[in-house]
Parts: structure tokens; sequence; C-alpha cells
């Protein structure tokens, strides 16, 4: 049993209310828990005035945390969700461990957030139960009020006070499921009125006193620098304040964005460059070195059996080269920062999915330490991964320092999609044994191209590097005696980052595909071939993750069934179903129905189950998995190539995303479960890929081994 | 640098500015109006989508010389309220994830329900097909805009 101590404690001045901090991790290290002092990473805030404030400590990027994670605690107190104010954190001692990625943002807080409200409701009782007389078993709560016998009744605001005097309870009791009022309902997006009114501040929309405007003028080569160029084009352009050196090329302070761009636009007519070690980088090369690896040495993810005598000893061997290319994030709203480093004040302003590490680097980059840097994090124009990359923070930094006074940094589409952290491309190569009995004996898959997990270790490889990179390929579910998954590094030149996903949408995408050739060249029906080899088993390890297979089959069964697989379809339609269990911890299974007309794919409809445990907010999980399947659909027209180490796209005409027009319905099964809940933003991504085309393949015959579509015609 | 007088949201307002730059500007770094979005600077996206007039206008891509005499409408002058039935029916269908696109596609929508009050599925791809959302809301989006013209949540195909 770990110590609670921590926990939690009232932090609130007199007069403030019931102010409780939190501490989420609840499990101290070893010593931690004798430390005196207490670094809160979450607050409640129950003022005087009975409205509550909770302060969240993951940031909102459309995934609705702002949303999801105060109903948790507000379940417990029984909060009057119609009375609460939600508060982003700020990084910082209290608020350490804000990094937002990896559909991690309930499953982390969840447990904390439920007992910090119980904990909270149980003081607010005691308070009442002590000012009647009566004992706390004989009160109750309700909607902000705490109710007695006979019809007492005082609001939260009212004895938040006396509350904050009592001891904080360490294992207050939780609500049984049956008991929930708001879990498990439909609660619409916290920032909903903000947003429609364009009352709701994002990046962009900070606007400080005395603020300015900058573009950067970076090289078109990733990593180069400029050589020189012609500062007086710039500062004639009116309205451009400032032409600085900094370490990303040149800033050009103005009055306004559109100065700040037409100064950047007439220094760039100058320039010259030293394009530096990416200069000659380019798609084809890399593709040509990532096929040199597929047949090299590779680290391995996992090993069972003997693939290589399985292979040999296999009556019938089936081999396919999939490929999927370097991906952009595009978000709405692009790159920008706004930050103000001088005597007059040291404070940032950036939408960071990993708000502490963007702290802690602007402020190295600027000469401060991390606690001098005041940041905060308004709400997000899309993260997709992309905001987990701190260049762009730390370069406001660096151009505030240099240009003084409050500036934003605003990078226009096409230095979002020259310098994004790209996804990278990896090619595949897969191999199945089929022995004479028609039995799949043996599965290899082979990945090459860049390491994305060196974009977060410092271009470090990490002891888990391989695992990563192998993510939605190593965990392969199915029961096949003779197992290889494995990795070979490929360099590349330009930085790279996270995308929605990850490396399991490439992985997921080959081997679900190429499951589909197997059961097709078995002559088995896809789905029958998937449940047959999923087998009767329950939880089963894979390297680090654990899989329970009963919740993949039942997503499988359920999503197949509301699809009417198996049914009729005319000549030119079909379906194709693809399934995954993310991380161990989300199960999602999807049937597309598609069909082709004249080379034309049409995604008519996506129908999806998924398992992710007990359900906080079942809107936002819909909302989670339309939006991911609109992700993974739009990946597959879409491709970042390079040529001479440039980019050839630069902008929504060259890196279409999904429009209205061809987004399919979608209909969303949840499995309703007690478990534990886990995530929901990432895991509808990977699966949709594979399900479409193997859709296409039911309905014509073509295999499509390649993304993104080539010229978008099958 | 120039003198505009514009009319934004029924209010008159004089600014200096370039005659080259986008309304987009005037209003966001101006006028300190930033519901309106940039997301392009191309028109491709629609982020920035303002009325002039009655037409729903890329503000990215239109200078502010050109503006002249016309009402411009941005989501903050949408209703004096923000009770406009679009943004009712947005917040009913609960469409926004991020919700950075959502204030151009409700005008894109405004002035797709002034034209077309009770609009087809198809009208409503039309008029909403060059409006980007990455967050993927489109299903909502053409929920919403059925829910504002009283149709429901519209007849699915």
């Amino acid at each position: 049993m770990t110590s609670r101590r921590d926990f939690l404690k009232v932090t609130g001045a007199a007069g403030a209310g019931l102010v409780l901090g939190l501490h989420l991790d609840a499990k101290p290290r070893p010593g931690e828990a004798a430390k005196a002092t207490f670094h809160p990473n979450a607050f409640l805030a129950i003022r005087p005035d009975g409205t509550a404030q909770i302060t969240v400590p993951k940031v909102e990027m459309g995934q609705g945390v702002r949303t999801a994670l105060p109903l948790a605690l507000a379940e417990e107190l029984d909060l009057d969700w119609s009375r609460i104010e939600v508060a982003t954190a700020q990084p910082g001692p209290e608020f350490k461990a804000m990094n937002t990625g990896g559909s991690t943002s309930v499953s982390t807080t969840w447990d904390a957030l439920r007992r910090a409200g119980a904990a909270a409701r149980e003081m607010l009782k005691g308070a009442a139960a002590a000012q009647w007389g009566v004992s706390i078993a004989q009160c109750r709560t309700e909607k902000g009020f705490v109710l007695g016998p006979d019809g007492k009744k005082l609001g939260y605001g009212a004895l938040a006070e006396a509350a904050a005097k009592l001891p904080v309870p360490k294992d207050p009791p939780l609500k049984k499921p049956g008991e929930y009022r708001l879990l498990g309902k439909r609660t619409p997006r916290f920032d909903g009125p903000a947003i429609v009114t364009g009352k709701a501040v994002f990046g962009l929309d900070v606007r400080r006193p005395g603020q300015r405007f900058a573009a950067v003028l970076r090289c078109p080569v990733p990593g180069g620098q400029p050589k020189s160029w012609d500062e007086a084009k710039a500062t004639s352009v009116r309205g451009v304040k400032a032409v600085l050196k900094v370490p990303t090329g040149i800033a050009v302070v103005a009055d306004s964005t559109w100065a700040a761009f037409k100064g950047r636009d007439a220094l760039a007519a100058t320039a010259t460059w030293d394009e530096g070690a990416a200069r000659d980088f380019s798609s084809a090369a890399l593709e040509a070195r990532s096929r040199t690896a597929l047949a090299g040495p590779a680290d391995d993810a996992r090993r069972e059996g003997d693939p290589a005598k399985a292979l040999a000893a296999a009556a019938k061997v089936l081999e396919a080269e999939y490929s999927f290319p370097y991906q952009a994030h595009v978000t709405v709203e692009p790159m920008n920062a706004t930050a103000q480093v001088g005597a007059d004040g040291t404070e940032m302003w950036v939408g960071s999915q990993s708000a502490n590490r963007a702290q802690d680097r602007a402020a190295a980059a600027v000469g401060l330490k991390a606690e001098q840097l005041k940041v905060n994090v308004p709400l997000i124009g899309g993260g997709f991964g992309r905001r987990l990359g701190t260049d762009f923070s730390t370069e406001a930094a660096q151009v505030a320092k240099a240009a003084g006074g409050a500036v934003q940094v605003v990078w226009d589409r096409e230095d979002d999609i020259r310098h994004d952290l790209h996804h990278p491309a990896t090619l595949h190569r897969l191999r199945a044994g089929i022995d004479g009995a028609g039995a799949l004996t043996a599965w290899t898959h082979r990945i090459a191209g860049p390491a994305v997990r060196r974009s977060w270790t410092g271009g470090q490889k990490a002891p888990s590097q391989a695992s990563t990179e192998t993510n939605g390929a190593y965990d392969i579910p199915y029961a096949i005696p003779a197992i290889a998954v494995d990795f070979a590094e490929v360099e590349a030149p330009t930085p790279l980052g996270w995308w929605r996903g990850i490396q399991i949408v490439p992985n997921v995408f080959a081997r679900e595909c190429f499951f589909d050739e197997v059961a097709h060249a078995l002559g088995k029906d896809p789905l029958r071939f998937r449940l047959d080899l999923l087998g009767d088993r329950g939880k089963v390890k894979f390297g680090r993750d654990e899989a329970d297979i009963r919740r993949l089959k039942k997503v499988l069964e359920v999503a197949a069934a509301k699809a009417g697989w198996g049914r009729k379809l005319p000549a030119g339609r079909g379906l194709g179903l693809a399934c995954h269990a993310y991380d161990g911890r989300t199960y999602a299974a999807e049937v597309a129905e598609v069909s082709v007309v004249k080379g034309r794919l049409k995604v008519h409809k996506v129908t999806c189950a998924v398992d992710c445990g007990l359900v906080v907010n079942p809107a936002g999980l819909e909302a989670q998995v339309e939006g991911g399947i609109a992700f993974g659909l739009s990946a597959l027209f879409s491709q970042i190539t390079w040529e001479k180490g440039r980019t050839v796209q630069t902008g929504y005409h060259d890196f279409p995303v999904l429009r209205l027009g061809d987004m399919p319905l979608i209909e969303t099964h949840i499995i309703p479960s007690a478990e534990a809940p886990s995530g929901m933003g990432e895991p509808p991504v990977p699966v949709a890929i594979p399900a479409v085309l193997n859709a296409v393949f039911a309905a014509t015959g073509k295999r499509i081994r390649k993304v993104p579509i080539e010229g978008g015609l099958i | 640098m120039a003198e505009y007088t514009l009319s934004v949201n029924g209010q008159s307002h004089t600014v200096e500015a370039p005659a080259d730059m986008p309304l987009l500007w005037v209003l966001r770094d101006r006028l300190k109006l930033t519901g309106t979005k940039f997301g392009c600077g191309q028109g491709l996206c629609g982020a920035c989508t303002v009325h002039l007039g009655s037409e729903p206008t890329r503000s990215c891509i239109t200078p502010v010389a050109d503006v002249g005499t016309q009402r411009v409408t941005t989501i903050e002058g949408l209703d004096p309220h923000g009770a406009h039935p679009l943004q009712k029916a947005w917040i009913e269908a609960d469409v926004a994830q991020c919700g950075y696109c959502q204030t151009g596609q409700i005008m894109t929508a405004a002035a797709l329900l002034a034209r077309h009050p009770k609009p087809t599925d198809r009208e409503i791809d039309q008029a909403m097909g060059e409006n980007v959302c990455r967050c993927g809301t489109y299903l909502r989006i053409r929920e919403a805009i059925h829910l504002a013209a009283g149709q429901g949540k519209g007849v699915k195909p």
C-alpha cells in the first residue's frame, strides 16, 4: 500500500473558501513522501459564492480534457456543472507533468481527480454536519449542496470556509458506477460557448500591451543558415520595426503580422544560404536506403519461435512490401508563440503539448532559470503531436529577447509545412509462411526508416527505440507460432516528430492489410480468419504491453455485426475491416464500406466499435472516433516529399486534408466496460487506413500497398 | 499608409493600413477582433471567413482597400448576444473539437442559410466544402446546420 500522505492538502488562504491542492502522482517515489514541501499539481477551489474552479494539469487541443478531467472530479464532489470554471495549469514546480500526448490524459489523472473530489465532498459534509449537530452519515450531497435531515440544506460556498479547517480524509469513499450522475452521460465541450462566439483565446489570439508581430525567414532546407541578406529590403516595408538575426534565421519584427510577412518576403528575395547537412536530402534517396535496409541488419522488437526455419519449411510463402510516406500535421492554427523577455517581464504564451519542456528550453535559450519564465497555455488550434516540439516556443523567446517588449512570432502555412517536425516515411517488408495444411506458421515484419524516438531523446538511441518504432507491428495480436518484428534504422537529416497515432499508423496499415492478403490467399473470410487466430485467449503479453484478446475480439465482432459483414454488395462496392489493441489499453475495430467509380474512391461509411474501459464522456469519445477516422482517411491522399533538402509541398493546395464532402458517415459503438478508463485520441486513427484499403480490395480486387494512393486514383 | 473607414459589426472604425493589407490583419492586429482566424493566408481553408455585405469572404486575401463601404460582419457581430441559431446549434450538436476553424465554419454556414434557409446535404457540402477542419468535425457541422435550419438532425444519405 502506498502512502497517500502527500496526496491532498488545503492550500488556500483564509477567506478564499476551500482550496485543495492535489498531488496527482499518488505513488511517491522512495524517500519522496518524507519531503516537507507539498507540490500540488492540480487544484480545486470552492469559492464562498459557491462557484468551483478546477485547474486541469493537461492542455486542451480538441481532445476534450478541459471537459473530461473536470467531470471526473465533479462527479465525486457532486458539483453543479453549470457553476464550474476550468483553468489550464501553468508549468512549474507544482505542475511538472503537463506533457499531453499518447492518449493518456484521462488514464493518468482519473484516479487522483476522483479521490480529490471525494475528499472535498467528505469535508463539506463534515462542515455541514458540525454546523447542524448531526452525524456525517445523515448528510448527503447533490449538485453543489449538502443535504441533511429535516430538509436541512447548505450550499458548498457557505460551507467552504469551515470545510477548509477540517482534516483531509485519506481514503474517502468513491461512488459506484451505478451512482454516477455525470460520468457516462453526454456532456458538451466546456469551451463550446466561447468557441462559437469567437471569444476563445488561442495562441495566435494573445494580445499584450504594445505587442509586435514577427515572422522569421528560415532556410528552406531545415538546419540551414543565412549567409547574406539585404536588411534594407525589409526595413523599407512600412510597419517593419526591426530585422534581427536569431538562431533559427532572420526575424522581421513589425507592427502587424502582415508587415512582418511582407518584410520577411522582401528579405527572402535577397537571401543566400548555407543549406547545411540536409541540402541533398531527397525522398527518392531515402527510399533507396530504406529498401536496402529492408535486407540488412535490424534491431529486434519481438522474436518468437524460429521464423527463418518456419519460413523455410513453409509450403507457401507470401511476401509484400508496404510503404507509408512522410506526413505533416497541418494544424489549422499554424505554429506561433508570444513572448516577452526583458526588464519589463519574462513571460510566454504558447499552445504547447509539452509545456514543461517548452518552459525549460525557452528559459535556457534566453539565459533564464525555468522558474523565471512564466508560461501560459491558451487553447490549442490543433496539436496532433506537432506541439510536443519546442522549436517554435524557444524561437519566440529568442526573438522576443532580441526585439524587446512583447512579440508574437507567427508562422505562415508554408513555414508550418516546411519546418514541421514531420512524421517519417517507412518501408515495410512482410512475409507469411503457410504450411501444407493451410495454417499460418510464420510472420515476419521488417520496418525500415528514420527513428522518431530520437526526436524525443536529444538524438540518442533509446533502449526502447525498436519497440517504439515497431509499435503496432510487434504487438500483432494473432496467435502465430513464429514471429519476428524488427526495425532497421535509416538516418535522415531533417527534424522529426510524433504524429496522431504515431508509428502505429503505418505499422498497423501494413500489418492489417497484409493479414488480409493472407486471409484471401487461404480463401478465408478476413473476419473469420482474424477471430480464429485471436483464439480463445485472455490477457497476452507483448513486450511492455499486455492486451486482453477477449476485448479485441469483442470490438471486432460488434463492428462486423453492426456493419452487416458478409452481406451481398453491388459490384464495385466492398467492405473491409481492421482492428488493433492500442498500447494494450484501447481496443478498436472498424469496418469501412467503400465504392470505386472510375478509379475514384468513395468511403461511404465507417462502423467503429471501441472499448476504452469506463467512458467518462461519450460525447467526447464519439468526437474522437470521428476525428480520428477523418485524420486517418486524410492520410490516404497526403504526403510530404523531399527534393534538394526542401519539402516539395508548401500548403493546403498540395498537402490536401479531408473536406466535408469526403467525410464518410461514422457509426460508433461503445462496448460497456467497468475497466479503468484509457484513451481515445489516437486509437481510431491507425485502424481506418487498412479498413478502407481492405475494402478497396474487396470492391475491386486491387491491393493498395502504398500510401498515398498514387494520383488519388485506384 | 492610407486611412480606411470600415463598417465592422455595425460600428465605424478608422484604421491606418497599407492598401494591400488583407482585411484579416486589420481585424486581428488593428481592431483586436481575434475571432476571425488565420489558417493559410491563401484563401484555401476558410478559417478567416467574414461577411462582406451578405457574401462569405476570405478575409485573408481581401485587401483592405477593396472593402470600401461594404458592411463587414465577423463572428463577434454575427449576433449581439452570441445566440444566432447556428451558434446555438453548434453547441447542441457539440461540434467543436479544438475549435479553431469553427468561427469560419459558422460564418460560411450563416451565409449559406441566408441564401438557402432549408439546405440539402448537397448544398451544405458545396457551401462548406472549402472550409478545413483538421479535427474532422464535419458530420456535426452538417448536423448543426440542419438543426439551425429547423430540419432536425437532417436526413442522412
